[in-house]
């Protein structure tokens, strides 16, 4: 009876200790299966038939591994599909995984700490920041290989991207594959019916808000909870209208040289958003609210103007009252008759490196640079890709091809991708917000800003 | 001998439901714990498959930067704010509902009882879309009374914006208090009452002498249990409504942690705020407990 008893007492407690050690097991087990999820799409691609491309591969044979890590936002995922697909077709021999989704820079991130990290990363969507990658040397070096680097057509790769690589302490280690622009958008159909002129510089587009105004319509809204869209949109390329069309002083500001946020032309640049703030332009609202709470008061033509990207009429695709006609210009802060200033906004890619095959990483480089691959991505992506090349004949959305004539127009100053240090960035969007709302004057804005840049040096 | 076995016995049945848990408890929280102490004394972006010993460092920086003050300053006033206005109102419908014999008191327990059931998340959906100041029902239901339009951004002020966190914080918070409130006074034997009504003691007088002494453990528990969900959890809230705007005047010690680690790439820092939020919570918790063990023996 006694024995008994025992018996059961210990099995009890074996039972409980195999419970909680099945529970330490089976989610490791997970984190390390969650990878794999995607490994049937790899497969099915692997058997799908040999494309054309595959003629043009003549170089040593891929074997091996391969892992490619793709954020999955507001660009979709199809032509990450298509174009792995078609690459594992002209290299049969080399085993190509895909691991992408929505939160997939959150789970990797355990791979790239532990230093087993995929061979190719797309850099874009929360969690992954560039400037930090390579702070953190988890990019590899591309300088070398760029210099002279040829896709499969046998172009050098740098003659055709439409926007160069960005420069860390002069050298490259990501590659832009999406080519995007911020700017102002409005309602062309609106201004139509009530007469106004559509902005051109500076000065128009403050007589025509000053006409909205009168109209009874808010001139200006945008997202005080993220206040990078107003940065991006009004703040930067109005620095660089300001400082002769010149960018390289915010390449300069990103370099954290504290001489470049002391320059006049900043001071000019945030005077033109105080313009707007002291004659009631901006909808006090913008302050508290987020981009589609924003967005979606400028479809119902509650505000005339909003800076954002050229994303904007996808995101809202749903919600764009019958009707509703985009006008966008990249920027609104040039004097009269001078040029427009078109800020990208880019997404690239990049070479891990600690990865294990960089040498499929690089052909695949060498694959997804190609011409054929800029109409490709602009109709499975609805963005205009940073690859040069004539995408009018393709299906692409008309705003994208309207996109892509702005920013190979020579009359437009295009500011490359610029990441700027991320504790330099959010005292920038903090200290915006605070002059949107008269909290604090321009020059305490660039005190605030260069105490970080000196703090981040 | 034989008791000798029955101890032994004993011991083994008690271990067989003790050993689990503590496992349980030690490879989920205090290995966490002690982890998060650990990454607090380095300097490591989160990414990185290196990170530098730094020592004191963090927590150095920590007392220098005005956010951290700020955040500190927000979450006790969301804690003082939540402790009385939370305890306030749920006394007084728990007295009202148990007390004074409603008719529909079940129904309005339900109602009062329902944002309990909603997630913290829809919570501060919902107050963001009140509070809006172009399509929100705050400015629509003051514009009744105005000639124009209210257009107050109600989350978008210079300063103190933290108190308009409150009111959704505190009227998420009631239902749950109310119910524990509710279950321990119906607890209480009527007849207490019925003596001091027969000694002329009124409702005030009764609630003030019976009801509230007898009443003073759950009040105990839910003071400290609003405390400590509010320091370690007013994050959920402040992130959902404000993202610890604008300019950082609604910051709380979870938000900026988040901000720090995930955004900004402090990892090591985020860790050391981790830190002090969890001193800072035990610290408080042991402070009120004394206060209030104090005015229970008092009561009594």
């Amino acid at each position: 009876m006694i024995m008994k008893k025992k018996f059961a007492a210990l099995g009890i407690s074996a039972i409980l200790a195999a419970v909680t050690l099945a529970g330490c097991g089976s989610s490791k087990n997970e984190a390390s299966n969650s990878p794999s999820a995607s490994a049937p799409a790899a497969t099915e691609s692997a058997s799908a038939p040999a494309s054309e491309t595959a003629s043009a591969d003549n170089a040593v044979k891929l074997t091996g591994d391969f892992e490619i890590q793709y954020f999955v936002g507001g660009y979709g995922d199809k032509w990450w599909k298509k174009v792995i697909a078609d690459f594992q077709a002209a290299n049969p021999d080399l085993k190509v995984k895909e691991s992408g989704g929505p939160k997939i820079n959150d789970q990797m991130k355990p791979r790239w700490i532990g230093g087993n990290p995929p061979d190719f990363v797309y850099i874009d969507g929360a969690g992954l920041n560039d400037r930090q990658m390579v702070e953190d040397g988890q990019l590899e070096d591309l300088t070398e290989w760029l210099k002279d680097a040829k896709n499969i057509d046998g172009d050098l790769i740098t003659d055709i991207l439409a926007q160069p690589a960005q420069q860390f302490d002069g050298k490259v280690y990501n590659i832009p594959l999406v080519l995007n622009s911020w700017g102002v958008f409005w309602n062309k159909a609106l201004f139509k019916e009530k007469g106004w002129t559509e902005p051109t510089d500076f000065q128009s587009f403050l007589d025509v808000s000053d006409k909205i105004k009168a109209g009874g319509i808010t001139p200006f809204i945008h997202t005080g909870k993220y206040p990078y869209y107003i940065n991006g949109s009004i703040l930067y390329p109005a620095i660089v209208s300001a400082n002769n069309n010149d960018f390289s002083i915010l390449q300069d500001m990103a370099a954290n040289k504290v001489e470049a946020y002391e320059s006049p032309a900043v001071l000019a640049a945030l005077n033109k958003i105080v313009a707007l703030r002291d004659k009631g332009f901006i909808d006090k609202a913008s302050i508290q609210i987020n981009h589609t709470d924003s967005q979606m008061l400028f479809l119902q033509n509650k505000d005339a103007f909003i800076p954002n990207g050229l994303w904007l009429p996808n995101e809202m695709s749903k919600d764009i009252p019958e009707g509703f006609d985009f006008g966008f210009i990249p920027s609104v802060t040039q004097e009269a008759g001078g040029k427009v200033v078109a800020n990208t906004s880019t997404a690239t890619v990049a070479i891990a490196k600690n990865g294990k095959n960089k040498e499929a990483a690089k052909a695949f480089l060498q694959f997804i640079f190609s011409k054929a691959q800029a109409s490709q991505w602009a109709e499975l992506s609805g963005a205009p890709s940073n690859i040069k090349g004539d995408i009018s004949s393709s299906n692409a959305p008309n705003f994208v091809k309207d996109a892509a004539k702005y920013l190979t127009d020579p009359n437009t100053v295009v500011i490359p991708t610029i990441t700027y240090n991320a504790d330099v960035d959010k005292a920038m969007m903090d200290a915006t917000d605070a002059l949107t709302i008269s909290k604090i004057t321009p020059e305490e804005w660039v005190k605030r800003v260069t105490d970080v840049v000196k703090k981040v040096q | 001998m034989n008791s000798g076995t029955a101890k032994w016995q004993r011991n083994v049945f008690i271990a067989s439901f003790i050993i689990p848990t503590l496992l349980f408890f030690g490879v989920f929280t205090i290995y966490p714990v002690l982890q998060g102490l650990y990454y607090s004394f380095f300097d490591w972006s989160g990414m990185s498959d290196n990170k530098t010993f730094v020592g004191l460092d963090n927590f150095k920086e920590l007392f220098h930067d005005p956010i951290v003050w700020r955040a500190i300053g927000n979450d006790y006033f969301l804690v003082a704010g939540k402790v009385v206005g939370i305890m306030a109102i749920a006394t007084f419908f728990a007295v009202a509902l148990t007390r004074f014999g409603f008719r529909m008191a079940g129904f309005f327990r339900s109602i009062f009882f329902i944002p309990n059931v909603i997630s913290v998340v829809v919570i501060g959906v919902l107050w963001n879309f009140i509070y809006n100041p172009q399509i929100g029902f705050l400015n629509a239901f003051l514009s009744l009374f105005t000639q124009e339009q209210v257009t107050i951004t109600w989350l978008g002020f210079t300063n103190h914006t933290i108190w308009m966190l409150l009111p959704p914080a505190i009227w998420a918070g009631i239902g749950f208090y109310m119910i524990l409130l509710i279950a321990a006074i119906q607890s209480i034997p009527a007849s207490y009452y019925e003596a001091a009504s027969l000694e002329g003691a009124g409702q005030w007088r009764q609630f003030r002498d019976i009801t509230i002494p007898l009443v003073w453990e759950q009040i105990k528990v839910s003071v400290l249990n609003i405390m400590m969900t509010t320091l370690n959890g007013s994050f959920v809230i402040v992130w959902i409504m404000t993202e610890g705007g604008p300019d950082n005047s609604t910051q709380v010690m979870g938000s900026y942690l988040y901000q720090m680690a995930f955004r900004q790439y402090h990892f090591g820092y985020g860790a050391s705020i981790g830190f002090i939020i969890l001193v800072l919570s035990l610290i408080t918790t042991i402070i009120l407990q004394r206060l209030m063990r104090h005015e229970t023996v008092e009561m009594s």
